[in-house]
C-alpha cells in the first residue's frame, strides 16, 4: 500500500497529466495507453500482453539489450504507443505494429500478472534481429537521432553503437564540429490525456550523450551542445520520436 | 627452506595419474589445503604446475610463465606497515582466495596471531578485544573481511539516498571511530576475497566498450585509456590490477609509502599468469582425460579462448560434457553431464534482478544459469557483471528473515530521494546488508548490485556468494532454486553441485 502511495506521488512529480480541452483525437487504429503488462508463458518463449478498454493487445515476445524490442517489466506500468496491425491475434492479443514500450520508473507491485502456458497459444517464432529503428535513425552519414523511452535517459546498445559510428565518421571525414540537441517530449494518450516528460530530462539526455562523445575521444571544443526546452504538441502518432537527441556532424 | 611440494612437479603435465602419483610421493601433498599455507615472507619456489587437496578432490594451479620464487616478490612479501602480504588473502591452495576451512586452521594454529586476523579488516570491529575468537567471527565462520567505504561516496558527494544503520551486530557501523557518525564517516560491509586466478577472463572488457548496465561507456583504464571490464571487484570500485593492488596495499596492508612501479609490475604480472581449476575429484577421479570434456583442468583455462562470450547451444561456457552422457561413463560423470545440461539449457524465470531484467531483457526473463555466467571457461558475466541478484537486499537476502533469529551482518535502511530514479524492484526504501555498487556510485538503481563471480576452483574456496552465506555448493543451488522458483529435483540439485565442483 505504501509503495503504491509512493508510486502515485512520484508519478505526479515526474510527469504532468493534463486533460486536453477539447480532447484531441487519434487515428482509429492508434492505441496509446498506460497499463500493467501481462506475461503469458508458452511452451517456448514468453508473450507480453496488455489490456486497454477491455481488449487485449500483443506487445511482443523475445527481446534483449541489443534488440529493437525491449520487453516490459512486471512490477512496473508500461506506456504503450502502437498501431493496430492487420492479421490474426498473437498469443490471444491484437498485434500492435509498430509498437514502442516505455517502462515507467516507479514500482507498481500490482502489475504482477503471469498467465500459464495454454494449449493452442504459442509465441511467434523468433525473428531475425531487425533494424533498431525504435532506438536510432541514421538518414545519412554524419546524421544521427537517438530515441528514448518515455521519462528515461537510458541509452540503448544500438544507440551506443550508432554513436561510435558517428564519432568514427567525424574523425574520418575531417569534420570540425558536431551539433548536439536534446529534447524532451509528450505523448497524447488514447483517452485524450497527455503525458509530459519532466523538465530536466532533455538536460539529462544531453549530459549522457556528451559523456559518451567525450569518452569516445571527441574534444569538448568541437561539440556545440544545447537543449530544447519547448515540448512539441503531441499528435499521438509520432510522439515517441519527440524524445530524442539529434546529432549532426558539420564539415 | 624450500617448499618441496611445489617444486616437485615442475616438469610434469596435468594430464593424468602420472601427476597425481608423482605428487603423492611428495610429503604432505595429500594434506588439506590449509597445510599448504604460504606465510608472508616465505622462501619458496612455486612450481609451474601445482596441485592441492581440497574439499572434493584436488585443485590444479598453473603459473603460466614458469616457477615463481616467493622471496622478495611483493605479492608474497610484507610490503606495507603490517605483517600482511597479498598472499595472506589469496592463497594458491584456495584457488587464489581463502576458504573458511583454511581460516579456521590458521586461527587454531596461531591462536589468532596470524596477520590475516588483523584488527583493521580481519576483525568484525577493530574496537573489539582482538584476542577473542568471537571478535573475528565473520572471518572465521563466513570468510568475510571488513570493507570500510567512505560515506558519502568519494565519487558522488550528493548521493541519491540516505543511509541509516538499523542493526549492527559487531558495532562497527555505530562505533565512534569507525562508524557512520565518526570523524571520517564510513559504512562497513563484509565481503569474501575474490579469486585472483584466471583473471584474463575477469579483466576482458565487453568488446563494444559499452556498459549495457547503465547505458554508457565502460570505465577506462587511466593508464592505457582502454575500456575496463568493471568485473574485478564486488562493487567494481577498482577496475585494474594496478589500482586494486595499490588500494589493497593501503587498505589491507596499511602501506604508507606507496608501491614502486617494479612492485606493481611484479604483483600484476604474477596475478595475470596464474590459473586454477579442479583437476581430480574424490568421486569422479581424473577430470582431465583423453576424450573427456575439454574445458576441465587448469591447462584448459590457461589456453587462449577463440571467443569470450559463450553460446549455450554451439559454444557452452565450460565446453561440452556430452561424452560423459553415455553408457560408458561413470555414474558421477553422467551426473556432471546432466548438471552441465541444466546449467546451460534449463530455463527459468529470472525475476526482479536489477541490472539484468531492468535493462531490456524484460522482467521476468526466461533464461538459464549460463545467461549471466557466460564467459567462456571462467563463468563470470562478460558484460559488467554487477546486478542485484537479491542476496543482500530484503526480502530475498540470504540472511534470516525473522528478527528473533538475527543476522550476523549489519542491516542498513536506504531511503532514495524523491527526484531520483528508484531501485527498479524495491522502490525508495530498501533494507540491505550490503548496498554493493551503490556505495560507490551513490545511485539507487545500484543498491544491492554485486559483481557475478567466476566459477573456477569452487571446491577450494568455500563459502560462496560475496557475503559467504552459502557454506557449500548445495546451499548455492538451493538459494537460486528458491529465489527463482526453479523447482529442481533433489537429483537435479546434486547434478548441478557435481558439475560446479569439478570446474
Amino acid at each position: 500500500m505504501r509503495a503504491l502511495l509512493w508510486s502515485a506521488i512520484a508519478w505526479l512529480l515526474v510527469t504532468q497529466l493534463v486533460a486536453q480541452s477539447p480532447p484531441q483525437s487519434l487515428p482509429t487504429d492508434r492505441r496509446n495507453f498506460v497499463a500493467c503488462p501481462i506475461l503469458r508463458d508458452t511452451r517456448t518463449n514468453p508473450c507480453w500482453l496488455a489490456q486497454y478498454k477491455g481488449e487485449t493487445y500483443f506487445l511482443g515476445s523475445l527481446g534483449g539489450v541489443s534488440d529493437n524490442f525491449h520487453p516490459p517489466q512486471l512490477e512496473h506500468e508500461v506506456l504503450v504507443e502502437g498501431t493496430v496491425a492487420t492479421g490474426p491475434r498473437v498469443c490471444g492479443g491484437i498485434r500492435l505494429n509498430p509498437v514502442k514500450l516505455s517502462v515507467l520508473g516507479e514500482i507498481a507491485p500490482a502489475c504482477n500478472a503471469v498467465l500459464p502456458s495454454e494449449d493452442g497459444i504459442d509465441a511467434p517464432a523468433p525473428q531475425p534481429r531487425g533494424k533498431p529503428d525504435s532506438w536510432v535513425k541514421t538518414d545519412e552519414p554524419g546524421s544521427l537521432t537517438i530515441f528514448f523511452e518515455f521519462g528515461d535517459d537510458f541509452m540503448s546498445v544500438p544507440a551506443g553503437n550508432a554513436l561510435k559510428d558517428l564519432v568514427k565518421h567525424f574523425t574520418s571525414s575531417g569534420a570540425t564540429r558536431i551539433e548536439v540537441e536534446a529534447f524532451r517530449g509528450a505523448t497524447l494518450l488514447s483517452d485524450g490525456n497527455v503525458l509530459t516528460e519532466h523538465a530536466l530530462l532533455a538536460q539529462e539526455r544531453l549530459a549522457k550523450v556528451l559523456v559518451i562523445l567525450k569518452g569516445l575521444g571527441l574534444p569538448e571544443r568541437v561539440i556545440n551542445a544545447r537543449t530544447s526546452e519547448a515540448v512539441p504538441k503531441p499528435d499521438g502518432v509520432n510522439d515517441q520520436r519527440s524524445r530524442r537527441v539529434v546529432l549532426k556532424v558539420q564539415q | 627452506m624450500k617448499y618441496s611440494v611445489a617444486v616437485a612437479t615442475t616438469a610434469l603435465a596435468f594430464t593424468g595419474l602420472l601427476l597425481i602419483n608423482a605428487q603423492d610421493k611428495v610429503p604432505g601433498a595429500n594434506a588439506p589445503a590449509s597445510k599448504h599455507w604460504i606465510e608472508p615472507g616465505a622462501d619458496l619456489v612455486l612450481a609451474k604446475e601445482m596441485s592441492y587437496s581440497d574439499s572434493t578432490g584436488r585443485l590444479g594451479v598453473i603459473n603460466a610463465q614458469g616457477s615463481i620464487a616467493t622471496k622478495g616478490h611483493p605479492f608474497f612479501e610484507t610490503i606495507g606497515s603490517n605483517a600482511r602480504a597479498c598472499v595472506s588473502c589469496h592463497q594458491p591452495a584456495n584457488s587464489m582466495s581463502l576458504s573458511t576451512e583454511t581460516i579456521e586452521e590458521r586461527w587454531k594454529a596461531t591462536g589468532g596471531k596470524d596477520p590475516v586476523f588483523l584488527a583493521i579488516d580481519g576483525s568484525d570491529n577493530p574496537a573489539l578485544p582482538q584476542d577473542l575468537e568471537s571478535s573475528h567471527s565473520l572471518l572465521i565462520k563466513r570468510g568475510l573481511f571488513r570493507v570500510g567505504l567512505p560515506w558519502p561516496p568519494a565519487a558522488n558527494a550528493n548521493p541519491e539516498f540516505t543511509i541509516e544503520v538499523v542493526t549492527d551486530p559487531s558495532g562497527v557501523n555505530r562505533d565512534p571511530q569507525w562508524g557512520l557518525k565518526s570523524a571520517h564517516p564510513a559504512i562497513s560491509v563484509f565481503r569474501r576475497p575474490r579469486s585472483a586466478a584466471n583473471l584474463k577472463y575477469v579483466l576482458a572488457p565487453d568488446e563494444t566498450g559499452f556498459n549495457v548496465k547503465r547505458g554508457t561507456l565502460l570505465d577506462r583504464d587511466p593508464d592505457t585509456g582502454l575500456p575496463e571490464s568493471m568485473n574485478l571487484m564486488a562493487d567494481a570500485r577498482a577496475g585494474t590490477l594496478r589500482i586494486q593492488a595499490e588500494s589493497a596495499y593501503h587498505d589491507h596492508q596499511a602501506g604508507k609509502k606507496g608501491l614502486t612501479k617494479e612492485q606493481i609490475a611484479q604483483i600484476t604480472g604474477y596475478e595475470s599468469q596464474v590459473y586454477s581449476a579442479q583437476l581430480w575429484d574424490t568421486e569422479g577421479g581424473e577430470l582431465v582425460l583423453p576424450g573427456g570434456p575439454t574445458g576441465l583442468g587448469p591447462v584448459a583455462v590457461s589456453g587462449e579462448p577463440g571467443t569470450l562470450l559463450s553460446n549455450s547451444a554451439s559454444n557452452p561456457v565450460f565446453r561440452s560434457f556430452e561424452m560423459w552422457n553415455s553408457e560408458g561413463a561413470t555414474a558421477f560423470q553422467r551426473s556432471v553431464a546432466r548438471g552441465a545440461d541444466i546449467f546451460n539449457k534449463r530455463s527459468f524465470w529470472v525475476r526482479n534482478v536489477a541490472h539484468f531484467t531492468s535493462i531490456g531483457t524484460g522482467n521476468p526473463a526466461k533464461r538459464t544459469c549460463s545467461t549471466c555466467h557466460n564467459t567462456i571457461l571462467a563463468g563470470n558475466d562478460h558484460a559488467p557483471g554487477w546486478m542485484d541478484l537479491g542476496t543482500t537486499n530484503y526480502p530475498t537476502w540470504t540472511e534470516p528473515k525473522v528478527g528473533e533469529q538475527g543476522s550476523v551482518l549489519p542491516v542498513f535502511r536506504l531511503t532514495c530521494r524523491s527526484d531520483a530514479r528508484p531501485h527498479p524492484y524495491l522502490g525508495r526504501v530498501i533494507y540491505t546488508s550490503d548496498p554493493g555498487r551503490a556505495l560507490i556510485t551513490g545511485q539507487c538503481a545500484d543498491i544491492g548490485a554485486i559483481t557475478a563471480q567466476q566459477l573456477r576452483g569452487l571446491a577450494a574456496r568455500a563459502p560462496y556468494f560475496a557475503n559467504g552465506s552459502a557454506k557449500n555448493l548445495m546451499e548455492v543451488v538451493d538459494y537460486y532454486d528458491r529465489r527463482f522458483d526453479i523447482r529442481l529435483s533433489a537429483q537435479e540439485k546434486q547434478d548441478l553441485v557435481n558439475f560446479l565442483r569439478v570446474l
